[in-house]
């Protein structure tokens, strides 16, 4: 029923500009598996290559290890959901859900009975005789979904499908896809710019930047062993500590900025040496208000600038005494009144949870 | 002030029609409103013989004015088939080309409507003359001079060109992404075509049919070269204008402007209808999600008077004072009619004697045929040609 989808070595152009660059992936039967990056990153173009509209220019693009080269987008087992869901707005509900069925000249009661089935999939029993404009947004997103299944594709692809609902919807339909995905058992590949999307839902994610992948892995992998600087701050939130490292104990590396040195991981795969420009990440959640015995391997001293209330956290913003601007997080049942603008405090935070790199360029510049 | 202007407007845009219409009832051999003669409907039956023998005909008599209207009604039809289909196909390659060429192609495809309708009509006469030249006897050369067959062809030339506009116009709102769907869940492009495109279009479809039709079937300028020896009813008027105009011309475009009244209210009676049909369907949904009572308490329909009220009132008002007046003096029935005839037969009998003795007089005064103003008498024509008529029945 689910198909492995791979990559190999692929390559989208258009003229002389790399829309996705020697990308390769293996994407496995039944993984619900996320291109994460931001506009303009070549995710779509990826998914496009995977669905059929778009020929890599470069590459292969092998579903259940066949090649999909000049096979079109309605040849393949693929199905797509599109961004603005591209539902018929002349069909209803039911006739859309079926327009694959009808399309390959199923008999209009197998026609009837399988848009029956999904429609119950979806929880939309009883609807399938509405227009598609007479649905709230949540009920259009899950006909598109339905009428996807409709074919019973072995890959599902969705465009960031979600990026027009409203916060609350959005944090429904995460749940439901994710649900959708077990009942049907098929490989669902995901695309969108949002990480808390790409972190809840699936199994793997990649993180694309400008057309190359940056890094492949689960989700916690991902977000707690960023490979490089870009994925480090793409993937959550990150404070860049500049340096020159100055001293390697077995997996952890000294870093001498110009606010002091630190202790931070290096990963086992970017190994760092005495001298190397680099950056530690410190997430703003690991920074922590040392209290009596508490014993971090580094210490920061920092000048309260800014405060926002988040709601489940208080976000504060603070400078360095080099003038470098840092962020930390604390959960809203911690009291914190003693933390006014201007007021200097000591910050925490322990080696294991910071991640030096060698210098490359953030997401954010 | 604005009223007024308003009133002015309309009157300029709809005057010339109106008194028009009325010359249709006049039973006057000219269409005229002032000597009213009689009211009749003559001019959409039978019309009449008269006084001077000559037959006028009315819109039922009239072959040659049969001839044109099925002429036309089929080179309409013709041209509906081609052209539509034509526009659309040269739309739906504007959505494909990209770039500079898109311009460029934009501009070609709408070039026929700037054209002069007579070169259209012109050129295609002599291609299609050339290449009925070329095959001797035979299916080429006999439609390559079948009027009919190239009024067809040359209306097409420019009024698919406004088909094609319909459908851009239509399908820049086409959300291309649909198509991509379709295609995904499986169909091929000629199902695409079929089961997205088309039902899309259709309402483009069919303002474009009725839009073309309207054109070729009032076209005249093109038509008159191409339809060589035969008519359309576009080329008949003009040719009874040429030889004076009829009341029955006025009759025929009263019927011309009824129908086109009638289709156009029965479009919009039933557009409405749709409309409200669809408003239920919305208030329904939005009663069925809502729980709230407030939303769910029930309108009562009560009779609202219609907004065009005071228009429908002035008309009644005017028929009505136009009817009892013609009644009251008598301009109504047969007897009318006879009474004019009658009249118009003796002054007749008139001029001619007046005719015959002002020769007499006149050849007396220039001294015989010496020195005589011939040109005098051929004003009048042969007075021979009245002595043949054989007087009046």
């Amino acid at each position: 029923m689910s198909a492995d989808v791979e990559l190999s070595d692929v390559s989208v152009t258009f003229g002389s500009f790399y829309a996705a660059k020697n990308v390769n992936v293996k994407v496995n039967g039944g993984e619900f598996f996320s291109f994460l990056g931001p506009s303009g990153c070549g995710k779509t173009t990826l998914l496009r290559a995977i669905s059929g509209f778009q020929e890599p220019s470069e590459g292969k693009v092998l579903i259940d290890n066949k090649d999909m080269s000049g096979i079109g987008p309605n040849k393949r087992p693929t199905a797509l959901i599109f961004q603005n869901l591209a539902l018929f707005p002349l069909m209803s509900v039911s006739e859309n859900i079926a327009f694959s069925l009808e399309v390959r000249g199923v008999s209009k009661e197998e026609r009837k009975k399988r848009a029956d089935e999904l429609l119950e999939l979806i929880a939309l029993e009883g609807q399938g005789d509405k227009k598609v404009h007479q649905l709230s947004g949540g009920q259009k997103q899950r006909v598109a979904i339905a009428r996807a299944l409709a074919v019973e594709p072995k890959v599902l692809l969705l465009d960031e499908p979600l990026s027009a609902l409203d916060l609350k919807l959005r944090q429904r339909m995460r749940t439901e896809l994710r649900e959708i995905q077990k009942r049907v058992n098929i490989t669902f590949i995901y695309i969108t710019h949002d990480q808390g999307e790409a972190l809840t839902m699936s199994d793997r994610i990649a993180v694309m930047n400008e057309g190359e992948l940056e890094q492949i892995g689960k989700c916690d992998e991902v977000y707690n062993n960023p490979l490089t600087p870009f994925v480090a701050t793409f993937v959550g939130e990150n404070n860049p500590l500049y340096g020159k490292v100055t001293g390697i104990e077995g997996d952890k590396a000294k870093i001498e900025t110009a606010d002091g040195q630190y202790l931070a991981t290096m990963n086992e795969s970017k190994k760092l040496n005495i001298g190397d420009e680099s950056i530690a990440f410190v997430r703003p959640e690991s920074l922590f208000i040392p209290r009596d015995g508490d014993n971090f391997d580094n210490k920061i001293n920092v000048n309260i600038e800014s405060f926002e209330f988040e709601g489940n956290l208080k976000n504060f913003y603070a400078s360095l005494k080099s003038g470098a601007k840092i962020k930390f997080s604390v959960p809203n049942a911690i009291d914190t009144s003693f933390i006014t603008s201007g007021s200097s405090i000591v910050l925490g935070f322990e080696s294991s949870k910071s991640v030096i790199l060698p210098k490359a360029s953030l997401a954010i510049d | 002030m604005m009223g007024i202007y308003i009133f002015i407007f309309f009157a300029y845009l709809f005057g010339p029609l109106i008194i028009m219409s009325i010359t249709a009832f006049n039973s006057a051999e000219f269409p005229s409103i002032t000597p009213w003669e009689c009211f009749s409907f003559r001019w959409f039956n039978e019309g009449k013989i008269a006084y001077d023998g000559q037959h006028l005909a009315g819109l039922l008599s009239d072959w040659r004015l049969h001839d044109g209207i099925i002429s036309s009604l089929i080179i309409g039809a013709g041209v509906v088939t081609l052209s539509v289909p034509i526009g659309m196909a040269a739309a739906i390659v504007l959505t494909q080309v990209r770039s500079q060429l898109r311009d460029i192609y934009y501009s070609i495809s709408i070039m026929p409507v700037l054209f002069p309708g007579v070169i259209i009509g012109i050129s295609t006469v002599v291609l299609w003359d050339r290449i009925a030249g070329l095959g001797g006897e035979g299916f080429i050369a006999d439609i390559g001079r079948n009027g009919i067959f190239l009024t067809i062809l040359a209306q097409t030339c420019f009024i698919s060109t406004y088909c094609f506009l319909i459908f851009v116009a239509r399908l820049q709102r086409f959300d291309q992404t649909q198509e991509e769907a379709a295609l995904d869940l499986g169909a091929s492009q000629t199902q695409v075509f079929f089961k997205i495109l088309v039902p899309y279009l259709s309402p483009a479809i069919a303002s474009a049919a009725v839009i073309a039709f309207l054109f070729s079937f009032e076209n005249y300028n093109t038509t008159v070269f191409s339809i060589l020896s035969d008519q359309t009813l576009t080329t008949v008027i003009a040719s009874k204008v040429r030889l004076g105009i009829s009341p029955a011309l006025s009759a025929l475009a009263l019927t011309i402007i009824a129908l086109t009244i009638i289709a156009a209210v029965t479009y919009e009676v039933l557009r409405r209808r749709t409309e409200k049909r669809y408003a239920e369907s919305q208030e329904k949904f939005v009663k069925e999600k809502a729980a709230d009572n407030r939303i769910n308490k029930k309108y009562k329909a009560g009779f609202k008077i219609p907004k065009g009220i005071t228009a429908i009132l002035l008309i009644v008002v005017f028929a009505t004072y136009g009817a009892t007046q013609i009644v009251k003096n008598d301009l109504y029935g047969q007897s009318c009619i006879d009474a004019a005839d009658k009249e118009k037969k003796s002054k007749f009998l008139e001029q001619l004697q007046t005719l015959e003795s002002n020769e007499l007089t006149d050849e007396e005064l220039s001294g015989g045929s010496l020195g005589g103003n011939q040109d005098y008498g051929d004003i009048f024509g042969d007075p021979s040609l009245f002595q043949d008529f054989g007087g009046f029945d």
